[in-house]
């Protein structure tokens, strides 16, 4: 693999450098909270961080989008399609959330529905991941195969190591960007600098305090839709918000409506859903096939246990622990992934 | 606190027991080691999973919707904060009094799980928690640890009205005095000494970031609508558009909503994954309604009317 250094103090001049070249998408402070955001300068990243409150997802999903614009001019219509998206660069995300958006991928880039809202933006980003440094109490992408340390999905992963990052060069794209900027980045001693990061990998690896077993918990849920497992505490305690599903990396579900100004002008958007709302089922005639939280709860597990395995043959989950730090009643799906595993053990 | 678990324990068991109830909602232990998660106990055997202490924060009185058209009777264990909601629901005819069993625990603050977590190791295992007046010590596997109640409790839990429940079948544990480690509406105060376009820039700021999860109008007490306007499709009042403006629209219209019902129990501030300080959007209206009206704080005694439900030949009106 090939491999790169930058020197901490040439970190903002490469931004700077990025930010001038491309949209820089990094994380940033906004009080207590972290979250990705368009940077102008350098100086705006905020990467002394464990896991940022929202993903980067909405750089290729934005929470809110333009699909077109409209206008009736009394016997004809007049649409108006947003602009292509731009040379962007997602810095700073970590692994975690760079896996999330290969498990996005196939869903809006799949063979059958090609999403272009969404391929443009991928196509046109290059990504840059930031290894972690710390492991929180509520990580676990050890459970499905990742690590703090792992670039899969990354066009450049970052580790910080001393002063110093070594960089890994995953993709041609990558290569490009490093090409591009080659002032910032230097060669010497990269083989130093690899055996600490795989330090620094197996030293992180050891410190997940979520233990997490999946065996048999796809078989379970494969074998019984209406297993009595649903019918216990987790929906019961779940007040039906959608702060699990909204900060979520690999939640992707969206509504389109039309937003009308006037009658006669407006914007067709689309905009995040969540299986958690009573409304995200409800059919014209009135029928909700998820009439309770019982249903809605059952299938958001189902969702990241079960069905995006069929349907892609990839897990739902990263294991970026959010949904567990922010839920405002402890819901945690490595207690639920516990629970169905000692389920199917004594079925 | 031990003993206060172990009180609330046999309360709830001897409710089941006796067939006084069919469903206790108390505090379990979580999955964090300070954190605790609501517990639904159907059964005398089940009580061992009820605990209490500085990490109680939830306010289960909102469950009590949920099992308001339910067959049997529904013991809910509630702080003095929680209490203030149990009252609103029963004077908003939302649940009856004779369905319900309160079970209330003097409250002596509850932590932020957070700050608290930060300074723990991770893999330590909760043993026990004491309240030492002005601050909580948590025992853990890994050692002993003194959070001080003005650094690491709530907000809400500094400038605390009712530590003691102001309505209970039963009460577990001694009345706790009254303590203020702070002025009750001194953030509201400090805001409200900010110019016009100040103020406007602070509330942009806090709306832009608005997820619009709702979780602060599902957790709160006082949200009790069967449809509410914000879910409704047609006509869509407020769009799903994430945007300044609707945000806006969104937070000025739930706080419009539950004024003068509002019970001030902070939930919608805690719940809110992008830290927006909900709350002192209610708190302003609690404080107008105090300065204007003498009123007192919702659900502190039962058969107040709401402020927006009452009219009063008194009531100043030199806005007219």
């Amino acid at each position: 693999m090939k491999a790169k250094i930058v020197n901490k103090g040439q970190l903002s001049g490469l931004l700077d450098k990025l930010a001038k070249d491309y949209d820089l998408v990094a994380p940033v402070k906004e009080e207590t909270i972290t979250l990705f955001k368009k940077i102008s300068s350098a100086q705006d990243a905020f990467l002394d961080y464990t896991n940022s409150d929202v993903s980067p997802k909405g750089c290729f999903l934005p929470q809110s989008e333009k699909i077109f614009s409209y206008t009736y001019t009394g016997d004809s219509l007049e649409i108006v399609k947003p602009e292509s998206a731009k040379k962007t660069v997602l810095f700073g995300a970590r692994p975690c959330d760079i896996k999330a958006i290969t498990t996005l991928d196939p869903v809006f880039e799949g063979e059958k529905f090609g999403d272009e809202f969404y391929s443009s933006k991928r196509e046109n980003t290059v990504i840059i991941g930031l290894s972690c440094s710390k492991v929180l109490s509520t990580c676990f992408c050890y459970a499905f195969g990742g690590g703090p340390c792992d670039g899969t999905g990354s066009d450049l992963l970052f580790t910080e190591i001393g002063d110093k990052y070594y960089v890994e060069i995953n993709t041609d794209k990558g290569q490009a960007l490093v090409d591009a900027n080659s002032q910032f980045f230097s060669s010497e001693n990269t083989d130093q600098l690899a055996k600490d990061k795989e330090e620094l990998a197996k030293k992180l690896a050891g410190e997940f305090v979520k233990k997490v077993d999946l065996t048999g918990v796809k078989e379970l849920l494969d074998s019984d839709f209406e297993l009595a497992y649903w019918d216990e505490d987790p929906y019961k305690k779940c007040i039906g918000c959608g702060t699990c599903t909204y900060v979520c990396p690999t939640c992707h579900c969206f509504d389109i409506f039309d937003f009308t100004t006037g009658d006669i002008t407006g914007d067709r958007i689309r905009c995040w859903d969540s299986c958690m709302y009573p409304e995200y089922t409800l059919m014209a005639g009135g029928h909700n096939p998820r009439p309770t939280r019982k249903e809605r709860i059952r299938n958001r597990f189902m969702h990241k246990l079960k069905y995006h395995l069929d349907r892609y043959n990839m897990v739902g989950c990263v294991g970026c622990g959010r949904c567990i730090r922010k839920c405002p009643v402890n819901i945690d799906i490595t207690k639920i992934i516990n629970d169905l595993k000692e389920v199917a053990q004594n079925a | 606190m031990m003993n206060l678990t172990k009180q609330i324990r046999e309360q709830a068991k001897k409710l089941l027991e006796e067939k006084k109830v069919d469903l206790v909602i108390g505090f379990g232990q979580g999955t964090e080691l300070a954190r605790t998660t609501p517990v639904f106990i159907d059964s005398p055997e089940g009580v061992s999973a009820l605990t209490w202490g500085p990490f109680c924060a939830n306010n289960l009185a909102k469950y009590l919707i949920d099992y308001k058209n339910a067959p049997g009777n529904v013991a809910v264990v509630v702080k003095g904060c929680d209490s203030r909601s149990v009252i609103r629901l029963l004077d908003d005819n939302q649940i009856s009094r004779d369905k319900i069993v309160v079970i209330g625990v003097p409250c002596a603050g509850q932590l932020e799980w957070q700050k608290v977590a930060d300074e723990i190791k991770p893999d330590a295992a909760l043993k026990e928690t004491v309240d030492n007046g002005d601050s909580f010590v948590v025992k853990t596997s890994t050692g002993d640890h003194t959070f001080n109640k003005k650094d690491y409790m709530l907000h809400r839990c500094l400038v605390c009205e009712n530590p003691n429940p102001v309505i209970a079948d039963f009460t577990i544990g001694e009345e706790l005095p009254v303590k203020n480690y702070a002025e009750r509406f001194a953030e509201v105060e400090e805001l409200e000494q900010l110019g016009l376009e100040e103020k406007s820039a602070y509330w942009d700021k806090q709306f832009s970031r608005c997820l619009r999860c709702y979780a602060c109008r599902n957790v709160c007490s006082v949200c009790t609508c069967a449809l509410c306007v914000f879910d409704q499709m047609k006509p869509m009042w407020v769009s799903k558009r994430t945007n300044l403006s609707e945000n806006t629209v969104f937070h000025i219209t739930r706080a419009f909503h539950v004024a003068g019902r509002c019970v001030d129990c902070g939930e919608c501030d805690r719940v809110c994954p992008m830290d927006i300080p909900i709350r002192k959007l209610n708190q302003k209206i609690h404080k107008d309604l105090k300065d204007l009206f003498d009123s007192p704080t919702p659900g502190s005694k039962q058969g107040l009317l709401s402020a927006l439900g009452e009219f009063s030949l008194g009531d100043p009106e030199e806005f007219m």
